[in-house]
Order: C-alpha cells, then structure tokens, then sequence
C-alpha cells in the first residue's frame, strides 16, 4: 500500500509493517495506524509516521542511548521496543525527550501504546544536550 | 456530566469494576480512593493534558530539525 506524507513523500509498505495503537496516542486518539520510518538523514532519529494522516508523525529516539536500563523499565514481559518521543526545538540544546509516557511495542504483535510510568521523577522534557550529565552508553 | 455529592467513606461505582471512595477531606483537598482495572489509566488530569501538549508540540518536528539535533547528540562532549 502506499501514502503520502508531508516530510517523507510518497511511502510503500506492506500490511504487516503497520504498528496499531487500540488507543492512538494521547492527544491523538483517532489514528490508530503507524509505521515506523528509519530515516538515514536523521539518524539516531527515527519517525513514528501516520499511515491515515499524512500530515503527522514524531520523531522517536531509542532511550537506550540516554539512560541504559530504561527501555527495561518501562515494559516487562514479551519482546517489546520502546521509544521516547522527542521534541525537537530550534534553541540549541532545547530538544528534549518524554521519559514520563514512551511508546512500548509488543513486537510479535505489532501492537503499541503509549504509557504513562507511574515514576514521578520522570521527566517530560528530559534535555537531549550533549553536556547534559548522563554518560553515552556503557 | 454526571453531579453527584458524597461525603467521606462514600463510594461511587463506574461500571462493574471501577470504585471511586472519598477518603478524606481537609483544608479544600479531598482524597481519593480509585481501584480500577490494570488496563484502565488513571492518572491527573494535568499530567494527562501536560502530556497531550508534550505530544502535540512533537508532532511539530520536521526533518530539519532532527538533522541540527542528531548532529548535536554525535558531537563529542
């Protein structure tokens, strides 16, 4: 199947490439259907891409670049993936990610929400600044 | 919208499996008692609407923008 989006153009993919969200994600109930968009030019940076509205998606980044030992906290049981959504501001050093509420995939069933961690100390706007404290990996 | 007024200890039920109890009020704050199903969010309603926001404001991003960022998270510190 194809669509058009507005950053990635004219994209194919096959059925069972679509990642469903039963409940959307928050604020975004009403789209369902998502593909995930490796994108080359803005690697680490992957695409959470809306295959019903082109005109949306997010950019996600794996956490386990920022805070090894996150991805396992957040989802338990079963192969799952997690992102973070990341908010990409101009500002140097004002792009931040939402470590309170990341999109956990169960990868055998291509299925995902969007949780909200019961952590309070979890931030939703975690700075992405290269000074930022957190080492790079192990 | 449903009003209901209830005191302390009193309950209300939402459907078979959701119980909300009034356990207390003082100085204007009342707390609450919710069991729900693992699988029934329940959380503030301004951490709800912060995240909303969190994610309308990331659904703004365009490519661009991610190129400056990555290039930002590469560089050695």
């Amino acid at each position: 199947m194809k669509f058009t989006n507005r950053q990635f153009g004219e994209l194919e993919f096959e059925d069972n490439h679509v990642v469903t969200f039963p409940d959307g994600l928050i604020g975004f109930e009403q789209f369902r259907k998502f593909l995930i968009v490796d994108d080359e030019a803005t690697e680490p940076f992957r695409w959470l891409v809306s295959v019903e509205d082109g005109g949306l998606s997010f950019p996600l980044l794996d956490p386990g670049l920022l805070l090894p030992g996150y991805a396992a906290d957040a989802a338990t049981g079963g192969e799952k993936t997690v992102f973070v959504v990341a908010t990409l501001r101009s500002a140097a050093g004002g792009s931040t990610v939402n470590l309170r509420s990341p999109i956990v995939i169960d990868n055998g069933a291509r299925t995902a929400h969007q949780l909200i961690l019961d952590d309070e100390g979890l931030p939703l706007q975690f700075p992405l600044a290269p000074s930022s404290p957190q080492k790079a990996g192990r | 919208m449903l009003i209901l007024a209830r005191k302390g200890e009193e309950e209300i039920r939402i459907g078979d499996n959701i119980v909300i109890k009034v356990l207390g009020i003082h100085n204007g704050q009342v707390k609450l008692g919710i069991d729900a199903p693992r699988d029934v969010r329940v959380v503030r309603g301004e951490l709800y609407r912060e995240i909303q926001q969190a994610n309308v404001e990331a659904s703004h991003a365009d490519r661009g923008a991610a190129v400056q960022a990555a290039a930002g998270l590469k560089r050695p510190t």
